[in-house]
């Protein structure tokens, strides 16, 4: 016992140095979490006393129509932006790797500098470009011959637009991810395909997309946090959801809850409800995929 | 330096090819289409920005003109004008300028201190469990807390102040992360040895030895922390309250009107608020890849 007490004693430095960390995660990480798990049982508004109504919050989830329109919101949104940023992105990695590229810094820099930009800014400027008669997006389209779009005033575009401004500001920083990932794969595959005489589709289809599999996954998650807690996007371009509630996206949805509508028991059940499935959800596909990514790579060396 | 070069690429593989064979040719081509797509692309990706760039200069009746006014001329500066009748932007532009440098300061501080901590005392009890508890809270989603911080703030008489946006977030597990990764990988130990046998305590340790070599880590961090504090509109519009108080980010969101947007206006704020973060990425692109880099590898 004494010669633990000299040990904390011996390290106090080491405990003084990452208090800081744990002070504030105390106040802004724990005690909130706590918190936000009691107030998932209580209806409140801030101001007048908490009513305790135990799963009441839970079952008013399951009736509240706006929270599943805004899920599934989320989840069209996701669906149309999603495999076109990664596609996207991942090409210009490709491209960026390759070795005959010439003025790569400049391009790199070109397709990453959205992502360094004010959200609320870069919003606003799209929502001039996909401006209903005057915007430059439908100018382009009446030169090609095409009908305007009501980019913003239509609930069917307006998904469409809030993905366009997402793959905009996010395709940059997915083709760094997939930069990275790509090379981090060993030229010795390559190599070794080469002797073989594996052309270039084999490669791809053999080396580069199984060994890329974890950086997809890694962006995917990413994407999908960042689709349903996105709110700056929303908020600006389209006016918080609009038109009606047609580009409402989850985050979005919460932030009204919480923010405009002070119900804050029933906010804080819907958060928590959602960050629980997320994480099972995670957890089950990274288990599903770890066996998947282990395997393969002893086949593909014999092979190659 | 941007526009002259992108035309360059494009035609420059275009020209005849010296070899007879196919293949070689095949090649070329396809290359000269990857240079192609690659400039179309890269054109369509500052668009915007060139388009925030020249509508902060037109004036309201060019902003909506059809076909598009694509550079105004002469360049009207009454959008500035009116930015500065309407709001203050300089005093929006100094809270904006305090609280990223207080958040850079503290993030960057704390840090790299608990990184420290955690890559050169490993056999402190409770290490291994502390530095897994760190990394946990990488997974805490901050919708789930955004209630109960505020009421925190609430309590501590902190709404409304800078404290509210500089110290919630200024010491993250990501930061700890990445600073312990490379003090481990960059800092020796024979080093540190030798400044505890010149008498120097941890604290100067950390101040003298650690502090100087991972100069490159701290850029990384800090221009991370900074793009996100500088931009962050959801919180300091849950606790900012008075115009006096007001980020950037905050006066652009609330100068749009209920019925008639000032696209102009907008627009000259807009370039004030981007161009800081455009230039300090210029100046620290590599730094800042390397940052987003380290934070996939995590995984």
């Amino acid at each position: 016992m004494t010669t633990a007490l000299a040990d904390l004693r011996r390290y106090r430095q080491f405990y003084l140095f990452i208090a800081p960390f744990f002070i504030l995660f105390a106040v802004f990480g724990l005690y909130p979490l706590l918190f936000s798990l009691y107030l998932s049982f209580v209806k409140w508004d801030g101001l007048t006393p908490m009513h305790w109504v135990g799963l009441g919050n839970f079952r008013r989830m399951l009736e509240d129509d706006l929270l599943w329109r805004s899920l599934q919101n989320t989840a069209i949104i996701g669906l149309l932006y999603v495999p076109p940023m990664m596609i996207l992105a991942f090409a210009f990695a490709q491209l960026l790797n390759a070795q005959w590229l010439k003025f790569k810094a400049f391009y790199r820099a070109a397709l990453f500098v959205p992502c360094v930009t004010p959200m609320v800014v870069i919003a606003l400027v799209f929502s001039l470009i996909f401006s209903s008669e005057k915007g430059v997006l439908n100018y382009v389209l009446a030169l090609l011959h095409l009908p305007s779009i009501g980019w913003l005033t239509s609930e069917q575009w307006s998904k469409v637009s809030v993905s366009i401004l997402v793959v905009w500001r996010w395709t940059g920083y997915n083709m760094i991810l997939m930069l990275a990932g790509l090379q981090g794969i060993s030229p010795e595959y390559y190599e070794a395909a080469d002797v073989d005489g594996a052309g270039a589709w084999h490669k791809m289809t053999r080396i580069t997309l199984p060994l890329m599999r974890p950086t997809f996954r890694f962006c995917g998650l990413l994407s999908l946090l960042g689709t349903l807690y996105m709110f700056d996007e929303v908020f600006v371009l389209t006016k918080g959801g609009g038109p009606g509630t047609s580009s409402l996206n989850f985050g979005m949805y919460l932030f009204n809850l919480s923010f405009s509508d002070f119900k804050f028991g029933y906010a804080s059940c819907v958060a928590y409800s959602v960050a629980i499935v997320v994480f099972i959800a995670t957890l089950i596909v990274n288990r599903f995929n770890r066996d998947e990514d282990a395997a393969p790579k002893r086949g593909r060396l014999g092979r190659a | 330096m941007i526009a002259e070069r992108t035309t360059k690429p494009s035609t420059e593989p275009l020209t005849p090819a010296v070899s007879t064979s196919t293949r070689r040719s095949r090649i070329r081509v396809e290359r000269a289409l990857a240079y192609v797509g690659l400039t179309i692309c890269a054109v369509i990706f500052i668009f915007p920005l060139f388009w925030l760039l020249v509508s902060a200069f037109k004036t309201p009746s060019q902003i909506f003109a059809n076909p598009p006014v694509w550079m105004p001329h002469p360049l009207s500066t009454g959008n500035f004008t009116e930015l500065w009748r309407e709001a203050n932007p300089l005093r929006a532009f100094v809270n904006s300028v305090v609280i990223s440098a207080g958040s850079v300061f503290l993030t960057l501080f704390l840090c790299s201190l608990a990184g420290y901590a955690f890559a050169k005392f490993p056999e402190a009890p409770g290490h291994k469990w502390l530095y897994g508890f760190v990394l946990g809270t990488m997974m805490i989603p901050s919708a789930v807390t955004l209630i109960p911080s505020f009421l925190v703030l609430v309590k501590l008489h902190w709404v409304n102040t800078y404290l509210a946006m500089i110290v919630p977030g200024a010491v993250g597990a990501f930061g700890i992360f990445w600073m312990r990764q490379y003090i481990a990988a960059h800092v020796p130990d024979d080093l540190i040895a030798a400044a505890r046998i010149d008498g120097c305590g941890e604290f100067g340790i950390y101040l003298r030895v650690v502090l100087p070599i991972v100069r490159p880590a701290l850029a990384a961090l800090g221009i991370m922390q900074l793009i996100g504090s500088w931009n962050n509109l959801m919180w300091a519009f849950v606790v900012l309250r008075t115009k006096d108080m007001f980020t950037l980010p905050i006066v652009i969101y609330l100068l749009q009107g209920e019925m008639r947007t000032p696209y102009g206006m907008l627009m000259a704020g807009g370039l004030l608020t981007t161009l800081p973060l455009v230039i300090a990425f210029l100046i620290f692109q590599k730094q800042f890849i390397a940052g987003i880099t380290a934070g996939a590898v995590k995984e």
